[in-house]
């Protein structure tokens, strides 16, 4: 991969990449953090990401790839969440949209959660995604979670039951909307938590 | 009709009279924002002290005098204790330093369950996914349960288990994402700030 | 201090006993949870109202009038806090998915228990126009007389008497709906 650094803004780079990229794959990634930088998006979840991929012994063309594709997927991600969203809410958003969960729905689960942090509900729509809960369902359930209220406690009590039960055998689709419909209930009801 | 109709709201009526919940920390989170606000003082004597006019002394009007300056330098007392916690806090933060977000690093604990590991390390974006880290490195407390407490900035961080330097492990307790790019899933926490 | 009236109670707060506010706060907390829950929807933007009813009456409780009704001018101040965050709220309702009801339904076991009634009357009540709703809860939970109505939220009393009628007619309409399926 070629990549032509016409004025080459030179910021201080991490030295932890020069250590474990080549030369090339360091070039590339340098200037992916760079647009990153001049786009207003985090870019020490880039820099981590070569580090992952070099920890993971993949080759340079498949790291500059990974890196890439976060860098797009955090740029969505800021879009869908607006200019307010802060790093760690592009972070998990970005690992959303990695999942097949769509920037309609990032923006969906920001207008359902008011003046509440975002990563906490995504870390656990992205885990439930991963465990075979229909990308639809798995959504609907987190937003209407995140409108009534639920906090994140809460939210990662959530995900521990479903996981739980999945790992008993459930069907994950039974087991997240079960769930999910208890909390509801609780918020509404004023029957005290379970736990 | 008009007599089903008005059971039907008899009936919803009921339902909506029952109480609701309201967090435990409520009457508390009140006080503490009341307390932040101006206090109310109406202090009839001392208003009558700074008027200026003519007094007669007698025994008893001293006495009242004596009395009203003791109350209102022990209220001022009362009152100046609450800066305590403005002059205390910058040593506080001293003795526990910030990570990058400016909030204290958290303990968090990795527990993992793997009988025929040799070794087991933790890596993720809060370390460079350094596998030879001195900090993450687990120690095995029988049973082959291996754990390690290691301190980690508030915030989402992707984190994996790596056992024998070799084969990744995610953590089976954790919110899982999947890794499209390098084909290994890892898992997600989120740290929040202990209060 | 605990049985102690309202106005004791105001007139130790106002003479610099901050703690004495507490003994308000917990007198008429659950009563006007209950309400701004009803009105807001979720418990979260529930206490949030409250809270700041709270300290917004604390602020200015020397302008309390008559401290004896300290409780109804409290709840003067949690009716405008629950119309003003109910406004936000409504911009962001707007996302609300048909397709979250069908969800949440076919997981119920017993669709004819006491709870999943419960769940329907709170959907019905969030979907009615914010000051029908507020009438109507003011009216039959409440159970407010019209003319203490118009007083707390400033609207005649034949318009409140409107409100109420059409907040009647629309939840029967949205509650016969689920039932005759």
């Amino acid at each position: 991969m070629a990549l032509m650094l016409a004025a080459p803004a030179v910021f201080a780079q991490d030295a932890r990449l020069a250590a474990r990229l080549d030369k090339p794959t360091l070039v590339a990634v340098n200037a992916i953090v760079d647009s990153a930088r001049v786009a207003k998006l985090p870019t020490a979840p880039l820099v981590d990401r070569a580090l992952e991929g070099a920890a993971k012994g993949s080759d340079g063309p498949k790291i500059v790839t990974a890196v890439q594709q976060l860098s797009v997927r955090m740029g969505s991600a800021k879009r869908a969440l607006g200019p307010a969203a802060t790093s760690d809410e592009i972070k998990a958003a970005a690992a959303a949209l990695d999942a097949g969960i769509s920037a309609n729905d990032l923006a969906r689960l920001r207008a359902a959660s008011g003046k509440r942090q975002v990563t906490m509900p995504l870390s656990v729509l992205t885990d439930l995604v991963g465990r075979a809960v229909p990308i639809p369902t798995a959504t609907t359930l987190v937003v209407q979670l995140a409108r009534s209220g639920l906090k994140d406690p809460d939210f990662a009590l959530f995900q521990r039951n479903v996981r739980a039960d999945i790992d008993r055998g459930a069907d994950p689709t039974v087991a997240a909307t079960t769930r999910a419909r208890g909390l509801v209930l609780r918020t509404g009801t004023g029957s005290k938590p379970s736990e | 009709m008009a007599d089903d109709d008005d059971v039907m709201m008899k009936k919803i009526a009921q339902e909506l009279r029952k109480p609701v919940a309201v967090s435990s920390s409520f009457d508390a989170r009140v006080m503490r924002a009341v307390r932040q606000l101006p206090r109310h003082a109406r202090f009839r004597l001392w208003s009558r002290l700074t008027t200026p006019r003519s007094v007669t002394v007698t025994p008893l009007s001293w006495g009242l005098l004596a009395a009203s300056l003791a109350l209102f330098a022990l209220l001022g007392a009362m009152h100046a204790s609450s800066d305590i916690n403005r002059i205390a806090k910058p040593f506080a933060n001293a003795l526990f330093p910030k990570g990058a977000g400016g909030s204290p690093d958290q303990r968090v604990q990795f527990v993992l369950v793997a009988p025929d590991a040799k070794k087991v390390s933790v890596v993720g974006d809060f370390n460079g996914w350094d596998a030879s880290h001195a900090l993450y490195q687990a120690k095995h407390r029988g049973g082959g349960v291996w754990s390690v407490t290691a301190q980690v900035p508030v915030g989402h961080h992707r984190y994996s288990f790596v056992v024998d330097d070799s084969v990744w492990v995610s953590d089976p307790t954790a919110p899982r994402v999947v890794d499209n790019d390098f084909g290994v899933a890892n898992s997600t926490i989120v740290v929040q700030e202990q209060k | 201090m605990e049985g102690s009236s309202d106005a004791v109670i105001v007139s130790r707060v106002l003479r610099g006993d901050v703690d004495a506010f507490g003994v308000l706060v917990g007198r008429y907390r659950d009563r006007y949870a209950r309400y701004a829950f009803h009105m807001l929807g979720n418990r979260e933007d529930a206490e949030e109202a409250l809270q700041d009813a709270f300290t917004r009456a604390y602020r200015s409780l020397a302008r309390c009038e008559d401290p004896e009704r300290f409780g109804a001018w409290l709840f003067r101040i949690l009716i405008n806090r629950c119309r003003t965050l109910g406004a936000r709220r409504g911009r962001r309702a707007r996302t609300f998915v048909v397709d979250e009801v069908a969800i949440l339904e076919a997981a119920e076991e017993h669709p004819a228990d006491r709870t999943a009634w419960r769940e329907e009357i709170d959907r019905a009540l969030e979907r009615l126009r914010a000051d029908q709703r507020e009438a109507f809860v003011l009216k039959y939970v409440e159970e407010l007389g019209y003319d203490e109505m118009s007083q707390l939220t400033g609207v005649g009393v034949s318009a409140l008497k409107m409100r109420v009628m059409r907040a009647c007619e629309r939840l029967r309409e949205l509650l016969s709906e689920v039932h005759s399926g």
